[in-house]
């Protein structure tokens, strides 16, 4: 439109017409009779200017509910934390726990027929993170083997490493009355961090071909990435005591593997098996069972029962495996399963938070308890896990602060460094991992989706204007709604209509009673005519 | 302004407390009241001379009785709270009409989410002295029917007689829009009445 445009004779006298018209307007005088009126409005909009007895109320009322809240949040996940806590303390930890296991035995399909008085080997498979499942189930097999008069036990390890205290444990437990062996296989294997530890804690050591020990992964000489995290003090007091420990192991194993077993934590130094064996730290390349089984065979080892000689020539072997719990524990530990199920919580109890139910708080709880117990062997970055909660929240917000996009670009950012961040790099014995960039990718969209369609759709329930006192006033408004009948109309009796109760009457004056359903079929004042439906 | 029919005074500490009924206004009236009497019958007073006029722009602003006391009643709210900033109570009127235009505004957004305003679906038994007063003509027909933008500049130039330049400062918008929206909601109406009253070109 153009604003240069001259006024045209047909706008002067438009400009009269509507002049004219606004003149004889009659005005309304305002209402007297302020009782008569439905305007009670309580309602105010969001954004009602400042302070004020009614928006004090409202704030005072919103941290009740907010305080409600974090009060039943944090019930639900100290119920589900306490629950998880006492499942996990069951299985791992205290006396009669090595009982637990049972090992589930079965015969090894191998052509050879072993005699009936060949010496028995039990052979544990320890693989994936090293925590307390892991040590749970291998000190198990080990006590079991010794009750059970086994001749030696294999672990068939393959490690990216894990915690120390399970490492430790392990170590223990392989200080047994019988011979212990330790076999990285198949080829590919590794036995990274922790996992060195443990090799060289067994009398016997044997390595399959193209399997690694030593350092999960090459990094900075003196453990920079601790350096970062906790400060170059904690980091040296970390080193040096990994350093100690596997001194003493490698001690017991051979003097020579000592300096060997030094670089491996304090230079990060990743071997392969004839490197290792050429440090004397292993035994020999063995690559199955029945190999380890022919070389261990005739050689003398300490054990805590004194010097043993290893009986193992056509051995039957038992496989011990975890049980159902134990594998769905140590499934935790993987390190994606850890992200999603942190995730998840985080976004279950952001529901509950927003609409509670207590369902999705339980779910969210146990999903975070599940999280953390799983990272607890993994080497954590709390700074990760607190982008990645930020980015959620950032999400969440976007539903409730319009910032035109801003927070869902940025909270989809910092989601994703938090989990490329997640887990920091490893001391001498937790595993180098990383979540993988599927999972990254699959997380963000879901979280993204999520915040933005569920929490959405909740807070936009929540901020739905409520049709009250003058909105529904018009006959337009109820006209032909579907009501119920709160007090017997006779003739007139209460209607609730549109969120509202109404007086009506019923059309052709007949009684209608309770809880019958009427449509609204016309207005008269404020009272509406109804009619009974069929 | 003729003097606005009310409430006898008598019914409560102010003549024009009736249409501040909600409790929200009210407490903090009586509270503040109580202690600074002078400032807030200034308040009252100046409010009281303007709520006659409001309610007459609200009105044909949102062509509905209801809708314009809500509205007056809200703008009144928002004043009372934002009196203390006021500096120059001189201006008051310009003052309070701009907030009125505001809420009515905000008010017409949220009511087209949810019905048109359009004569034909008005229904005058509802007698809404307002509607009433817009449909007896062709002209408050065509009137009815602008758009919101256009009918605001409308009502604020002919019922609140307001200069274009004091429209722009009611709304906020630059005075070429207002020129222009002011030429197009002639064009419109010039377009709706013709066909049925032949205004001559």
């Amino acid at each position: 439109m153009n604003r240069l445009e001259p006024v045209d004779d047909s706008d002067v006298e438009m400009d009269r017409l509507v002049r004219e018209f606004a003149r004889d307007s009659r005005t309304p005088p305002l209402p007297d009779e302020t009782a008569a009126l439905p305007w009670t409005v309580q309602r105010e909009s969001p954004s009602a200017g400042p302070f004020s007895l009614a928006t004090g109320w409202r704030a005072v009322e919103g941290l009740r509910r907010a305080a409600f809240s974090f009060v039943r949040l944090g019930a639900t996940l100290a119920v589900a934390g306490t629950f998880l806590l006492v499942v996990s303390h069951t299985r791992t930890g205290g006396a009669g726990s090595d009982y637990i296991i049972t090992p589930q035995i079965t015969a090894r399909p191998s052509g050879v027929i072993a005699a009936p008085d060949a010496p028995k080997v039990y052979v544990v498979k320890a693989n994936g993170v090293v925590d307390d499942v892991m040590a749970d189930y291998v000190s198990g097999a080990v006590r079991r083997a010794e009750v059970d008069g086994a001749s030696a036990v294999i672990i068939q390890l393959d490690t990216l490493g894990g915690s120390e205290s399970s490492m430790l444990r392990i170590d223990a437990a392989l200080h047994s009355k019988i011979p212990t062996i330790v076999w990285v296989g198949p080829s590919g294997a590794k036995a990274a961090s922790a996992g060195t530890f443990i090799t060289l804690s067994a009398n016997l050591a044997y390595m399959a071909t193209s399997t690694n020990i030593g350092a999960a992964s090459p990094v900075a000489a003196g453990g920079g990435d601790i350096a970062a995290t906790y400060g170059q003090t904690e980091a040296d007091k970390v080193m040096n005591d990994a350093i100690a420990t596997i001194r003493g192991i490698a001690q017991e194993r051979h003097p020579d593997a000592v300096a060997w077993a030094v670089s491996t934590v304090e230079h990060a130094q990743s071997y392969t098996a004839q490197e290792a064996i050429s440090a004397k730290a292993v035994n020999a390349i063995a690559g199955s069972i029945d190999e380890v089984l022919a070389q261990a065979d005739g050689l003398t080892v300490t054990t805590t029962s004194g010097q043993v000689v290893v009986n193992t020539k056509g051995a039957t072997t038992i496989n011990v495996s975890e049980d159902v719990i134990q594998s769905f524990l140590h499934t935790l530990d993987d390190p994606n399963i850890a992200f999603i199920l942190l995730v998840m919580g985080v976004l279950f109890v952001a529901v509950e938070f927003f609409h509670p139910t207590l369902l999705m708080g339980l779910l969210g709880a146990i999903s975070l308890a599940l999280s953390f117990y799983g990272s607890g062997s993994l080497p954590l970055n709390v700074l990760g896990v607190f982008l990645v909660v930020l980015g959620i929240g950032m999400l969440i917000l976007e539903t409730t602060i319009p910032s035109h996009g801003l927070l869902t670009v940025g909270g989809i950012a910092v989601f994703v460094v938090g989990g490329v961040a997640y887990y920091g790099s490893p001391g001498p014995y937790l595993p180098t991992v990383a979540v993988a960039w599927p999972i990254i990718l699959v997380m963000t969209t879901a979280a993204a989706a999520y915040g933005l369609l569920l929490v959405g759709t909740l807070m936009r329930m929540r901020h739905q204007p409520v049709p009250v006192g003058a909105g529904l006033v018009g006959i337009d408004k109820v006209v032909g709604l579907v009501g119920e009948v709160r007090a017997d109309l006779s003739p007139v009796g209460t209607v609730y209509v549109g969120r509202e109760s109404w007086s009506a009457r019923s059309r052709d004056g007949s009684e209608i009673e309770r809880d019958a359903k009427v449509r609204i079929v016309g207005q008269e004042g404020l009272t509406l005519i109804v009619e009974k439906m069929a | 302004m003729s003097d606005p029919p009310g409430p006898p005074a008598e019914r409560g500490m102010f003549p024009k407390e009736a249409y501040l009924s909600a409790e929200i206004v009210r407490t903090p009236l009586r509270a503040a009241a109580s202690r600074e009497i002078a400032f807030d019958r200034a308040f009252v007073t100046a409010l009281e001379a303007e709520l006659s006029m409001a309610y007459r722009l609200a009105g044909y602003l949102m062509a509905d009785s209801a809708e314009a006391q809500d509205a007056v009643q809200e703008a009144s709210v928002r004043a009372w709270r934002a009196w203390k900033d006021l500096r120059e109570r001189d201006r008051f009127h310009a003052w309070f009409s701009q907030i009125l235009v505001n809420v009515c505004r905000t008010r017409l957004r949220q009511l087209s989410k949810r019905r048109t305003l359009d004569v034909d679906d008005m229904d005058l038994e509802t007698g809404d002295p307002f509607r009433a007063s817009l449909a007896r003509d062709s002209v408050g027909r065509a009137l009815s029917a602008l758009s919101n933008e256009l009918r605001m500049v409308v009502v604020l130039r002919y019922w609140g007689e307001l200069s274009l330049a004091e429209i722009a400062d009611r709304l906020k918008i630059p005075i070429g829009t207002v020129k222009s929206r002011h030429h197009a909601a002639l064009k419109v109406l010039r377009r709706r009445i013709e066909p049925v009253e032949g205004v001559a070109r």
